[in-house]
């Protein structure tokens, strides 16, 4: 079964992000890593691949830096990468990420394409399912558990009260959450060989992408401004001398909060 | 100028109600149409929609469409995304709102993708003025605050609980029922199975109080002091609200006190309650990420410096094996009161 596994590099939550006054993009001067969740999909991918054969292909779109991430997808144990970044493709919406994703997943074969639950910077978790509809195969997202027999799969999409089990047949696109397994750190083997692996940087004109889809020019979406949040002021702080419950439970009923 | 009006709400249904989000929503488009004109429309998915009809009915829908279908049973993006498509189709409307739960979300990214729409996630405000639709967009784990708008008429925009009021305001609407014809590729995915071990659980991004613990809280089994605290100031809300839910660090997940759908923080729910009350918690960044657009926060650590008592709006120096039980026994005494 051959995965393609889409990946983004985001900021590290510990940076403060920031984004530029003059084009609303983010700036990436900031410390950037490989979006948390995008870790469970590309633990996933090796998990399917180690028990069913097939090959891994990290798919990515993002500026050239962005290569950081995708080799720590390679480190971890995919064995190409296609990384889509061109300056045209600065300042996308999620509609025109899914776009780019959408083209470069039709230059190759797959079976799965398989997505985090959505990145830690944009958390719009739109991606997934703008792909699956621009490829017209079937979306199952948040999943908690992927099973394989020959091409089918049965999953698990966690909800509140429990899941739902949900069979499909391939190809399908997937997006899985924090839990369904534990990610593997890359191995110094790992890391080693990644330097070795396939890295195909594509721009928009390899891609043959319409340059009226991409951009911050052709979003569908515009920010119009961007601010930090007014920080939270601590309130007042007891020490407990026995009476702390008390003082919670004034508080709650004059604020009416019960 | 566009010559689409109205609003369409994206109908979620939750335990054979309509979810509290698409109330709000409702709500919240009663107060837009000056801008972006009428009428308020809802579109109800459903093996049996008769009672979601009542109850947007009663939330002030002029306009329901409805499907009923048993392929729309349980969710599934194929055939919902068909059946919105067509509801788009049938209502013309300027502005789409999707609830922002992950069946929402799916939907709208569909339909974006599908229609070529502007998608606007997890908006928790919007004003229309003279046809200008303006939504506010918390990200980068609510660190940014991001204004924006959609080019295109339609947009669509997801809405997160809890940003909206919810108040009745009932007409006798409408109904249009919608005739969807599912394809093939729509129908792939099959339901297996639907697992509700934890059926009747006060959804986390829906509660209206949360009592959430971290590792302070020690075992699974202290737990009870979280869960007793948060059974007792549920039943202390008033009527109509959904009371109470229990929430969790990554810390507990980690160490299998409680399952990941408990997790608060960037790589778990966001929520924004009423009251948060995070019990020997820390308040590390990517757990504030998920809660701090919070109403109100009050804080249980016992040590004086955790970073969480920086964002609490009231704290607690103390023990919560001590605090949380004599917390519940003085809300259940009061209760008893009044
Ligand atoms: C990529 C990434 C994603 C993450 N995502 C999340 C996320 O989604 N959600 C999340 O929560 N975390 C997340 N984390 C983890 C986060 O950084 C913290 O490690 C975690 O939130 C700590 O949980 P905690 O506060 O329960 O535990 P700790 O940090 O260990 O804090 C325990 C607190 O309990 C107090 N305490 C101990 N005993 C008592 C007592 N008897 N009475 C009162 N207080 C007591 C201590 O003083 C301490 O402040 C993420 C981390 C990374 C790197």
């Amino acid at each position: 079964m051959n995965i393609a596994v889409c990946v983004k590099q985001v900021t590290d939550t510990e940076a403060t992000a920031k984004l530029e006054p003059s084009s609303w993009r983010l700036d990436r001067s900031v410390t950037c890593i490989l979006n948390p969740y995008d870790e469970y999909a590309v633990e996933e991918a090796l998990r399917i691949k180690e028990a069913h054969g097939g090959e891994v292909t990290v798919v990515c779109m993002g500026p050239e830096n962005a290569t950081d991430a995708v080799r720590k997808a390679l480190a971890m144990g995919a064995d190409s990468a296609v990384l889509v970044s061109d300056p045209a493709l600065a300042g996308s919406d999620a509609q025109a990420t899914a776009y780019v994703l959408a083209e470069a997943l039709k230059t190759f074969s797959w079976d799965l394409v398989l997505f985090g639950l959505r990145s830690t910077d944009g958390e719009t978790g739109c991606v997934p399912g703008a792909v699956a509809e621009k490829l017209g195969v079937p979306l199952l997202s948040a999943l908690s558990k992927v099973d394989i027999q020959g091409t089918t799969l049965t999953v698990h999409r966690e909800t509140d009260e429990g899941y739902v089990a949900y069979e499909c047949p391939a190809p399908a696109v997937l997006s899985v959450i924090k839990g369904i397994n534990e990610p593997r750190y890359p191995s110094m083997k790992g890391i080693m060989s990644a330097k070795k692996k396939p890295l195909d940087i594509k721009d928009v004109g390899a891609l043959g992408l319409d340059t009226t889809q991409v951009g911050l020019e052709s979003a569908k979406t515009r920010v119009l401004s961007a601010r930090s949040p007014e920080p939270r002021k601590a309130g007042v702080k007891v020490e407990d001398d026995g009476s702390g419950a008390e003082k919670i439970a004034d508080f709650l009923t004059g604020a009416k909060l019960v | 100028m566009s010559d689409k009006e109205g609003i369409l709400v994206v109908a979620e249904p939750k335990d054979g109600k309509l979810a509290n989000v698409t109330l709000e929503s409702i709500t919240r488009a009663r107060a837009l149409t000056g801008a972006v004109g009428g009428p308020v429309s809802v579109v109800v998915m459903g093996a049996d929609t008769a009672p979601f009809v009542a109850q947007a009915g009663r939330y002030g829908a002029e306009r329901v469409y409805t499907a009923d279908s048993p392929e729309l049973a349980v969710f599934r993006p194929g055939p919902f995304v068909d059946t919105v498509a067509a509801a788009i189709a049938a209502a013309d409307p300027a502005v789409v709102l999707c609830s922002g739960s992950p069946d929402g979300r799916d939907v709208a990214a569909g339909i974006a993708a599908r229609l070529g729409l502007g998608l606007l996630v997890d908006i928790t405000a919007i004003e229309a003025q003279s046809g200008a639709v303006t939504v506010t967009h918390p990200c980068f784990g609510g660190s940014l605050i991001v204004e924006k708008q959609a080019t295109t008429i339609p947009l669509i925009a997801t809405v997160r609980s809890n940003s909206f009021a919810r108040e009745e305001a009932a007409v006798e609407p409408q109904v249009v029922a919608l005739s969807v014809e599912f394809s093939a590729d729509s129908l792939l995915a099959k339901v297996l199975a639907v697992a509700c071990e934890n059926a009747g659980i006060v959804s986390l991004e829906e509660a209206s109080i949360i009592v959430a613990g971290g590792r302070g809280v020690g075992s699974a089994e202290n737990f009870a002091l979280i869960q007793a605290l948060a059974d007792e100031l549920g039943a202390a809300v008033v009527a109509d609200e959904l009371g109470a839910a229990v929430a969790a660090s990554r810390a507990v997940v980690d160490a299998g006190w409680k399952s990941h759908p408990y997790q608060v923080g960037q790589t778990g729910k966001t929520v924004s309650p009423g009251l948060y009350i995070a019990c020997g918690i820390s308040g590390a960044i990517q757990h504030r990420a998920g809660m701090q657009t919070s109403d109100c926060i009050v804080a249980i650590n016992k040590d004086p410096d955790a970073p969480i008592f920086s964002c609490a709006d009231f704290g607690v120096v103390g023990d919560l094996l001590q605090v949380v039980p004599a917390l519940t026994e003085q809300i259940r005494k009061r209760k008893a009161a009044s």
